[in-house]
C-alpha cells in the first residue's frame, strides 16, 4: 500500500464512521422502523408478556371462547408459600399466618368474599373488618395485568389454569399478550386508507408550490435583478436585510413573527384604530394560517435564490448590456431578453433543490402554527415528526413516523440521484465558491 | 449599474417589501428596552426590566447561564469537529490517491442534497439504544455527523484549488505527505477553514429541532430549547421578555455575521436550509 493511500485511510476514517452511524444507518433503520409497530407503549428493545384486560375484551370481540377468556380473567386466593410471603412482608398479623401455612396450605377461594368468610372463623381470625380487608389482597392470585419476562413463563401460568387450554389457544393467547414491537405492514396500510394522509398530501403540495413560485424562486429572482440595478452600497443594504431571516435562530425569527401577527401584536395595534376588530392573524382562518407559513418560509428562502441569482448576473458581461441599451433595449427587456436566460440553470438548480428542502422541511411550521388551526397546515413532515416524537396523546407511534418519513427519505434519496446525474454539482454550483 | 434607467421604481418597491423585516428587526431591539402601552404602536417609557433574566432565574426555567454554556460548548463542539473531520477527509478526496475515491465523492454529494431531517425519527432511536439519548455528546455526535457531508464537499473544494506545485515542492524536500498537508496545504486553505467553521459554529447556534428531540432535559437545554420553552409556558406571556431573550441569543449571530458575511454568503448560497 501506498504511503498517500495509508495517509488517506486515516484522513477518511473519522468521517467515514460517522456518516455510516449517523447518517446511512438511519436512513436504513427508517426503512426497518417503518415495518414494525413500535410505540411508546411496545418500547424499543423488545417486551413483555402481559394480560390485560381490554386484551381480553379485544379477544372476546375476536371471537375467543369466552368461558376460557372468564377463566384467564378470573381471580383467586390461593394459600400458598408464595402469597404467604408477600403477606408476611407486607405485615400481616404473624399468628394469623402461622395458623394458615400450618393448616390451610394449599387451599383455593375462587372470590374475596369467600376467602374472607373463611378467614372470619379461623383461630387468629383478624380482630377489625378493616385488618381484614387489608389482609386479604396479599393472598389474591390472578394472570390479568402481571408481568411474565418470557413466553414460557406466560404459558406456564396458562397452563396452571383450572380451565384446560389448547396448545392452540395458548400459542394465540401469548401472541396476543406481548408487549413489544413485532414486524408488520400496517403503517403502510393504515397510511392509505386514513383520511389524514390526503390532508396533510394536499397540505405539503399547497406548501411546496406556493412557497416555491412565490418566494424561493419568484421573489429572488425579484431581489437579484433589483439589487443588480441599484448602486452597490444600495444593494448591499438590501442583500444583507434579506439574509437577516437566514441567519437568525430559527425559534427567534418566528417569535418575530408571532409579536406581528399576535392578538395584541403589532398588525392588531396598527389595524385597530382603523377599525379592524382584535384577532390572532396567524391562526385566525386558514387561509391566513397559510398566508403566513408561506412568509415565515419564503422570506428564509428567498435568500438562497437570490445569492445564486445574484452571482449569475454578476457574470453577464457587461458589454451586452450596454450594447442593449444603446439598440434601445427597456429595462423589461433586458430583463427578459438577456438576464432571465442565462439564469436558466441556476432557476432550474434553485428550484429542484428548494423542493426537495421544503418538502422535508417542518421547523418553521412547528414553531408557529403546528400544523393549526386544526390540522389545515400540517405537512408530510411535520405529521411524521408528530407522530413519532410529539404527539397529544403521549403514545409516541415510531413505526407509524417512521412510515410517513420513509416516503420522504425515498423521495429525497430519488431526487439526490437525479441532482448527481443531471445537474453535475461540479460544475453548476460546486466549483470553489468561496474565493479568498 | 446601468445609468438609462431611473432608480427609484426599483428602490420604491425593494423598500416596501422590506417593511416587514426592518420592522420586526428594529422592534426586536426597541422593545427590549423599553415599555409600550397595550394597543399602542411606539414605546412609551424606558426599562431595563426585560433583561431581569440575565440575574435571576424564571420560574420553572434553567439558569440562562448554563444554557448559554451548554450552547456554546454545545455549537463550538460541533465546529471543532466538522472542521477537523472535514478538512481531513477532504483533503483525503481531493489530493490522495485511495481506492473507491470516485464512489466516496459520489456519495458525499447525495449525502449533501438528501434532506436529513428527515432521518431524525430512526436516529432518535439509535440514541435510546445506545444510550447516548439526552446527553450533550448524543447531539453533537449527530449534528457533526450531518454536517458532514456539506463540510467535507466544502474542502474538497478548496484542496482542489491549491496548486499542486506546493505539495510537489514539499515532498522534493524530503517532507511527509502528512507534514507538507499540516505544514503547506492547510495554510492554504484558510479562507476554507474560517467560512465552514463559522457556518457550522451558527447552524449548531441556531439547531433547534436536533436539541429538542434528542436531549430535551433541562440541565442539557440549549437556548433555542429555552426560548421556544419560554413561549410555551402560559405562565407568563411577555414579549418584550421573548425579545430580550433572543436578541441575547442572537447577537453573537450578527456579530458573527458582519465580521464573516461574504464569507458566509457563499456557503448560504449553496442552501442548507428551506
Amino acid at each position: 500500500m501506498s504511503l498517500s493511500a495509508k495517509l488517506g485511510y486515516v484522513f477518511i476514517a473519522p468521517a467515514l464512521v460517522l456518516v455510516a452511524v449517523f447518517f446511512l444507518t438511519p436512513v436504513l433503520l427508517t426503512g426497518i422502523f417503518s415495518f414494525t409497530n413500535m410505540s411508546t407503549a411496545t418500547g424499543i428493545t423488545g417486551g413483555a408478556y402481559q394480560i390485560t384486560p381490554s386484551l381480553l375484551r379485544d379477544l372476546s370481540d375476536q371471537g375467543f371462547e369466552k368461558a376460557t377468556l372468564d377463566s384467564i380473567g378470573s381471580e383467586s386466593y390461593q394459600i400458598a408459600k408464595a402469597t404467604l410471603q408477600i403477606a408476611r412482608e407486607a405485615g400481616s398479623e404473624p399468628s394469623l399466618l402461622a395458623e394458615l401455612e400450618e393448616e390451610h396450605l394449599g387451599q383455593n377461594f375462587t372470590s374475596r368474599r369467600e376467602f374472607e368468610r373463611f378467614l372470619k372463623k379461623l383461630q387468629n381470625r383478624p380482630r377489625s373488618t378493616r385488618e381484614l380487608k387489608s389482609t386479604s389482597p396479599h393472598f389474591r392470585k390472578s394472570l390479568i395485568n402481571e408481568r411474565f419476562e418470557t413466553e414460557k413463563d406466560l404459558k406456564a401460568a396458562l397452563t396452571e389454569l383450572q380451565t384446560k387450554l389448547t396448545p392452540d389457544q395458548i400459542n394465540k393467547l401469548s401472541q396476543a399478550a406481548y408487549t413489544g414491537w413485532v414486524w408488520t405492514t400496517d403503517n403502510f396500510y393504515k397510511m392509505t386508507i386514513l383520511p389524514e394522509t390526503k390532508q396533510i398530501l394536499f397540505n405539503t403540495i399547497i406548501y411546496v408550490t406556493f412557497t416555491l413560485l412565490l418566494f424561493n424562486v419568484g421573489f429572488a429572482l425579484f431581489l437579484a435583478i433589483a439589487t443588480f440595478y441599484l448602486p452597490k452600497g444600495q444593494a448591499g443594504i438590501f442583500r444583507a436585510l434579506w439574509l437577516l431571516p437566514r441567519i437568525s435562530p430559527s425559534v427567534l425569527y418566528v417569535v418575530l413573527w408571532k409579536w406581528l401577527t399576535w392578538d395584541t401584536g403589532f398588525l392588531n395595534a396598527i389595524l385597530n384604530p382603523l377599525g379592524v376588530a382584535q384577532r390572532n392573524w396567524m391562526l385566525d382562518t386558514t387561509l391566513n394560517a397559510w398566508v403566513f407559513v408561506v412568509l415565515i418560509n419564503g422570506f428564509i428562502g428567498a435568500s438562497m435564490g437570490m445569492i445564486l441569482f445574484s452571482s449569475a448576473i454578476t457574470a453577464i458581461p457587461k458589454p451586452l448590456l450596454y450594447a442593449s441599451e444603446v439598440d434601445g433595449a427597456n429595462r423589461w427587456q433586458q430583463i427578459r431578453f438577456i438576464i432571465l436566460p442565462q439564469l436558466k440553470w441556476p432557476i432550474l438548480f434553485v428550484t429542484v433543490y428548494q423542493c426537495l428542502s421544503l418538502l422535508t422541511s417542518f421547523e418553521q411550521i412547528l414553531l408557529s402554527t403546528d400544523g393549526g388551526p386544526g390540522s389545515t397546515t400540517e405537512v408530510w413532515a411535520l405529521a411524521a415528526y408528530h407522530n413519532a416524537l410529539d404527539n397529544y396523546w403521549g403514545n409516541l407511534q415510531y413505526g407509524y413516523g417512521a412510515a410517513l418519513a420513509l416516503v420522504l427519505v425515498v423521495i429525497g434519496v430519488i431526487m439526490s440521484f437525479i441532482f448527481l446525474r443531471f445537474f453535475r454539482f461540479q460544475e453548476l454550483v460546486r466549483q470553489p465558491r468561496i474565493e479568498q | 449599474m446601468s445609468q438609462n434607467f431611473k432608480n427609484w421604481p426599483i428602490l420604491t418597491a425593494l423598500v416596501l417589501a422590506t417593511v416587514p423585516i426592518v420592522l420586526m428587526y428594529s422592534y426586536l431591539v426597541l422593545d427590549t428596552i423599553t415599555n409600550t402601552e397595550p394597543g399602542g404602536i411606539l414605546p412609551s417609557s424606558f426599562t431595563l426590566e426585560h433583561w431581569r433574566f440575565l440575574y435571576e432565574d424564571i420560574e420553572g426555567k434553567a439558569n440562562i447561564w448554563q444554557v448559554t454554556l451548554n450552547t456554546l460548548v454545545f455549537a463550538s463542539s460541533v465546529m471543532l469537529l466538522v472542521l477537523s473531520v472535514s478538512s481531513t477527509a477532504g483533503y483525503a478526496l481531493s489530493r490522495l490517491n485511495i481506492p473507491f475515491r470516485r464512489e466516496f465523492l459520489a456519495g458525499v454529494l447525495i449525502l449533501h442534497a438528501f434532506p436529513s431531517i428527515t432521518l431524525i425519527i430512526a436516529i432518535f432511536l439509535i440514541l435510546q439504544l445506545i444510550g447516548l439519548y439526552n446527553t450533550l455528546i448524543g447531539v453533537i455526535i449527530v449534528m457533526t455527523s450531518l454536517q458532514l457531508p456539506l463540510g467535507i464537499w466544502i474542502m474538497k473544494g478548496f484542496y482542489d484549488s491549491v496548486p499542486w506545485e506546493i505539495e510537489m515542492a514539499g515532498l522534493q524536500d524530503g517532507a511527509s505527505r502528512f507534514t507538507v498537508w499540516y505544514r503547506l496545504v492547510l495554510p492554504q486553505v484558510r479562507p476554507g477553514i474560517i467560512a465552514l467553521g463559522v457556518f457550522s459554529f451558527l447552524s449548531g447556534w441556531g439547531e433547534y429541532i436536533l436539541p429538542t428531540v434528542l436531549a430535551p432535559a433541562n440541565n442539557v437545554q440549549v437556548l433555542s430549547g429555552y426560548l421556544a420553552s419560554l413561549i410555551a409556558d402560559d405562565r407568563n406571556f411577555e414579549f418584550n421578555l421573548f425579545k430580550s431573550v433572543g436578541l441575547f441569543y442572537a447577537t453573537p449571530v450578527v456579530i458573527m455575521y458582519l465580521f464573516f458575511q461574504d464569507k458566509l454568503m457563499n456557503i448560504y448560497g449553496g442552501g442548507t436550509k428551506g
